[in-house]
């Protein structure tokens, strides 16, 4: 069964009477424990595909299929639910709440969580080692180098154990060696069976992927397997 | 539960927006200090104007006359010479009164060697001491006999025989008012300084018809009090006293009273008046005050919303609702006018007492302004609170994430 279904996904926006169509007519689907890629120029739809994808933005046409579930027809309370439990988001600007130390950011998931487990901090701070920030558990983001932040980040899109880990141009912000480690990262995530969806404009971190979709103007450019060589080549 | 997570974030969004918070936190506070110092202040001049009326020494029974139309407390006009001791004669002579005492009145000072000291000096009769009720701590009231002889005695209050004798006795000595000197006949027992800071006993007495021919020169009276045999009666005495007086003072059928009442009643009547004019304003001053504190809420927490775009934005990613939102900023706003609210209370107490303190105005600290405080705030909060809060809440995950 595919975890992610799109058919014929049309996302226009409308600015002072302008029409805008971002996304025209775009069907995708996505297994669980897939590896995806989707590059594109900037200004070809690559976020709003995402925000689509991670229930922030609501499709103007078509369907989209989340775990079975159709996504436009959940209200808010349902939406609100399917982006704590399903998904980890990772960005390019980390987006960590400023002053908050690393420990508290990685645990603001199970603040809207419908049953938080019990050892919240444990988890927390389990996984902050799991990323290598052991030491870092009390430090604020302004404290924190800019390959820290994003393994932050990293850890709190694992905090609920969702099945899906949104990545927006994860090293975007990063210099190459840290780059290199958060795609390692997502290496071992894929092996633990999560279903990992990377948008980026980089072609060599886009090679990481088991697939390439290629968006160009709203639609779908291309949409290929990688070959397992050029896959280790990258490596 | 899931509130109470919303109630800690929002204690960290305070924490975090210090600057913020701070500024908020003064709309309120000053809101609430001048609510709580006006509340003060109204309430102390409630209890001076009641402690000077339990002053003017007026039993229930007892009302006064005095010379001159006007309004109650405005002081005499100075040119009305028709009110003389015949008046006070037929007003004895009505069967429902028991005492007259006719007075005049003079702010001079009294001088014993080298002291000196200004107080009022009444012309009175001897009954005037029936009719206060005021007994003597040393030596005599004025006689029947000091009244015919026109006799340069005096009596003097608790207050001017200490400044004039600084504790020394008094009685026998003599003390120079104006151009005459007069011997000293008796001291009345002091009644002590009021709260509100009126001092009863800031008089002192010579005889009306010394008062007359000595002091201010005048045949006619200032005022004369009137006690009926009781309480009861004063209404028609009151009636029957202006048909005397107009009649003796030839006033035609259109024309006005020359001479005005002071009744317990009316004093009553005037205190609840301005109570109530008093309370009115107070209603007003407070509510534009707490107005303003609400609206000065309201616009840091659009503009910290503005600022925070981003936070909010995080917290929708990660499976915030819409209500989490709001409830955490509705939080926030609360949260601050009550700490707000508190510091006012605090600030406003401490000004009161300052007022107080250093006799700028009589003030009394009541717990109203602590249950009012709170009341208000909490209201403030959640109404100024809630446009902030919902435009929060309504931002668009998408677009506020990548502000």
């Amino acid at each position: 069964m595919n975890l992610i279904e799109m058919n014929s996904i049309c996302k226009s926006y409308r600015n002072i009477g302008f029409e805008t169509q971002v996304l025209k007519d775009v069907t995708l689907h996505i297994k669980e424990g897939d590896y995806v890629s989707i590059i594109g120029p900037s200004g070809a739809g690559k976020s709003t595909l995402m925000a689509i994808m991670g229930c922030l933005a609501q499709p103007t046409k078509g369907e989209y299929i989340l775990d079975g579930e159709e996504v436009g027809k959940l209200n808010d309370r349902k939406l609100s639910r399917v982006r704590n439990e399903k998904i980890g988001f990772v960005f390019q600007a980390f987006h960590l709440l400023p002053g908050v130390t690393a420990l508290e950011n990685v645990t603001l998931p199970l603040v809207y969580a419908k049953n938080p487990p019990r050892n919240i901090k444990e988890r927390a701070k389990e996984l902050l080692a799991k990323v290598g920030l052991e030491h870092r558990l009390h430090h604020t983001p302004g404290q924190l180098s800019g390959g820290e932040q994003q393994r932050v980040t990293i850890a709190r899109s694992l905090i609920n154990d969702p099945r899906i880990i949104l990545a927006d141009e994860p090293t975007g912000n990063l210099d190459s060696k840290n780059g290199i480690e958060t795609m390692k990262t997502f290496d071992n995530l894929i092996k633990e069976g999560k279903t990992i969806i990377l948008i980026t404009h980089d072609q060599e971190v886009a090679q990481h992927a088991g697939r390439i979709i290629s968006i160009r103007d709203g639609q779908i450019a291309s949409d290929s397997k990688v070959s397992h060589e050029e896959q280790n080549r990258s490596l | 539960m899931r509130i109470f997570k919303n109630l800690g974030q929002a204690l960290r969004g305070l924490r975090l927006n210090r600057g913020n918070t701070i500024l908020m936190t003064l709309g309120v506070m000053i809101g609430i200090a001048s609510l709580t110092v006006i509340v003060a202040i109204g309430d102390g001049i409630k209890i001076k104007v009641l402690s000077r009326i339990a002053n003017m020494g007026f039993g229930p029974e007892s009302f006064s006359v005095i010379a001159g139309a006007g309004r109650m407390f405005f002081s005499r006009s100075k040119n009305t010479t028709s009110m003389t001791l015949e008046d006070a004669e037929d007003l004895l002579a009505l069967p429902t009164v028991r005492l007259v005492v006719p007075r005049q009145r003079t702010r001079t000072q009294i001088i014993n060697k080298k002291e000196f000291t200004g107080t009022r000096v009444y012309g009175v009769t001897p009954d005037w001491q029936l009719a206060r009720g005021w007994k003597m701590a040393d030596g005599d009231f004025l006689s029947d006999n000091d009244l015919d002889r026109r006799k340069r005695v005096i009596v003097l209050g608790a207050t001017p025989a200490r400044k004039l004798f600084k504790g020394k006795d008094a009685v026998g000595k003599m003390v120079r008012v104006q151009n005459n000197f007069y011997q000293v006949i008796g001291l009345l027992e002091e009644k002590g300084m009021t709260e509100s800071g009126y001092d009863p006993d800031d008089r002192a007495l010579i005889p009306l018809t010394t008062s007359m021919s000595r002091l201010t020169h005048q045949t006619y009276l200032h005022s004369i009090k009137v006690v009926a045999l009781d309480s009861s009666q004063v209404p028609e005495t009151m009636e029957a006293v202006r048909e005397i007086l107009r009649r003796n003072h030839n006033l035609s059928v259109l024309a006005d009273d020359d001479f005005r009442f002071v009744t317990p009643e009316g004093i009553m009547q005037w205190v609840t008046e301005s109570e109530q004019a008093l309370n009115r304003m107070l209603i007003l001053i407070s509510t534009v005050s707490l107005l303003v504190g609400g609206i000065v809420i309201m616009n840091i927490l659009l503009v910290s919303i503005r600022e925070r775009v981003r936070e909010i934005g995080i917290r929708r990613c990660f499976g915030a609702r819409r209500s989490d939102i709001t409830f955490q900023f509705l939080f926030e706003s609360v949260l601050v006018s009550l700490l707000g609210g508190l510091m006012g209370v605090g600030l406003g107490l401490t000004i009161s007492f300052g007022l107080k303190r250093f006799d700028v105005l009589p003030t009394h600290i009541t717990v109203e302004p602590f249950i009012l405080s709170f009341v208000f705030c909490s209201l403030i909060g959640l109404i100024f609170g809630i446009h902030p809060a919902r435009k929060a809440a309504f931002l668009s995950p998408e677009e506020s994430i990548r502000s």
